[in-house]
């Protein structure tokens, strides 16, 4: 077991074309720590850079926003679902 | 009696169900909208800010459906490349290079002429925006760029005027209703726009007609209920959907945010002109200058990668220049971008949403 990071499509180009990560870590950070570490593309995406999730990126725990529970200081467990939700311009 | 109820009878009068145009009689049969409902769809007035893909589905799908005016304001031209996804366009509309509002007016005109539609060949800015929304019941979203959204939120939140929020690229979109003091507005959920260039745009990374016509039609549905009074019935959620992998999320909107600049502290930095884009027609140059104020960086290495297939781009350590059509846009690393080849400033910055972004 591990925690599942769900890539969404408009970040996959970063991550190989891989839709679901498998990382381990204690906190959201850590996993996020983790994703930028294994795609470096990721890197700036996500998190500004103190480490703040950037203020146009969603990110949810099993469908909880991480912005109403800890943010990157979130723990996280095995078998936890972490998912991105990106806003898009297009239309 | 609910509030709702109450709306509904001090601003619409009651319409017996044999006033109601046969034409409607399927959605009048639907129960959750009756001759009553029908009636103040009849009566409302709707504007969508952007004909493109978006706003061809929505415009379609309301004025079928019998919203009584409908004002759309797009700033571009039909475009070969735009007939895959825009479903109101044709060949002809191409080769007559036709304003999308211009086109867009036509065809609606011949598909219920009981509607009012007006199109407006217009830029939505800072300056414009009062006079293009004003006087209207709700604003759909059907723009291709964060700084129009944002300029929407601002103005929705501050005139009280649900609007709807949607976008797609890709295979992926996501929709939901903004109802100003009720739920969260846009800057509650994404407070900001990514920086230039960090989002993919639909004229860089492509988009599937599919995705359009969901988030469009789910667009619609909120429309109809806000308008017809429903809004019991308005789905209070952020509708997240990818076609190409089969996943629809529905997901919990954040509570509003006390300190959100626009709905919390009621900061309107884009109705201000604060934040957004900036430009200035170049002197005798046939160009036109884009600032950003946000002072965004931008990773001109990815952007030379996203146009490479689309563009002849050269880049170096300062700056980026692509040739597109009859354009050439130079971007430098904050942001900053001149668009040579026209003297008009919508075109320069329709050119910079679609290939830098935001």
């Amino acid at each position: 077991m591990a925690i599942q990071v769900r890539i969404p499509s408009v970040l996959r180009r970063q991550t190989n074309g891989e839709d679901m990560v498998l990382l381990d870590g204690v906190t959201l950070g850590e996993v996020l720590d983790g994703l930028e570490a294994r795609y470096e593309g990721l890197r700036g995406k996500l998190r500004g850079p103190q480490g703040e999730i950037r203020r146009f990126v969603n990110i949810y725990i099993n469908d909880e926003d991480i912005r109403l529970l800890s943010g990157p200081t979130t723990p996280v467990a095995d078998g936890d679902e972490v998912t991105i939700i990106p806003a898009v311009a297009g239309g | 009696m609910t509030s709702d109820d109450t709306r509904r009878e001090r601003s619409t009068p009651p319409a017996a169900a044999a006033d109601i145009p046969a034409r409607y009689s399927r959605q009048v049969l639907f129960e959750g909208l009756g001759a009553e409902g029908q009636a103040r769809l009849i009566a409302a007035r709707a504007v969508l800010v952007g004909c493109g893909a978006l706003g061809t589905v929505q415009a379609s799908l309301l004025a079928r459906a019998g919203v009584g005016t409908l004002r759309i304001i797009d700033r571009d031209f039909v475009e070969e490349s735009n007939l895959q996804r825009q479903i109101l366009f044709d060949e002809q509309d191409v080769r007559d290079v036709l304003p999308k509002a211009v086109a867009a007016e036509r065809k609606l005109r011949a598909v219920n002429s009981l509607v009012q539609v007006e199109g407006v060949v217009d830029d939505l800015n800072p300056s414009t925006i009062g006079r293009l929304l004003d006087g209207f019941d709700l604003i759909l979203d059907a723009t291709d760029n964060f700084d129009a959204r944002f300029l929407i939120n601002d103005y929705a939140v501050k005139n009280g005027v649900p609007w709807v929020y949607g976008a797609c690229v890709g295979s992926y979109g996501l929709t939901f209703p903004v109802l100003p003091g009720e739920t969260a507005c846009l800057r509650c959920v994404f407070e900001s726009a990514p920086p230039a260039g960090l989002s993919p745009s639909c004229d860089t990374a492509g988009v599937l007609g599919p995705i359009v016509g969901i988030i469009a039609s789910l667009q619609c549905a909120e429309a109809i209920k806000i308008l017809a009074g429903r809004r019991q019935a308005i789905t209070r959620k952020m509708q997240v959907i990818d076609i190409w992998e089969g996943r629809q999320d529905l997901i919990d909107l954040p509570p509003r945010d006390p300190q959100c600049p626009c709905c919390g502290r009621g900061v309107y930095e884009y109705l201000q002109g604060a934040a957004g884009s900036d430009s200035v027609r170049l002197c005798g140059r046939d160009s036109v200058q884009i600032n950003r104020r946000d002072g965004a960086k931008l990773d001109l290495a990815e952007v030379a990668r996203r146009l490479g297939p689309l563009a002849k781009v050269e880049v170096n350590r300062f700056l980026l220049r692509a040739d597109i059509d009859a354009y050439r846009l130079t971007v430098f690393a904050d942001g900053r971008a001149i668009i040579g080849g026209t003297t008009d400033a919508s075109v320069a910055r329709s050119l910079y949403a679609r290939y830098i972004g935001t």
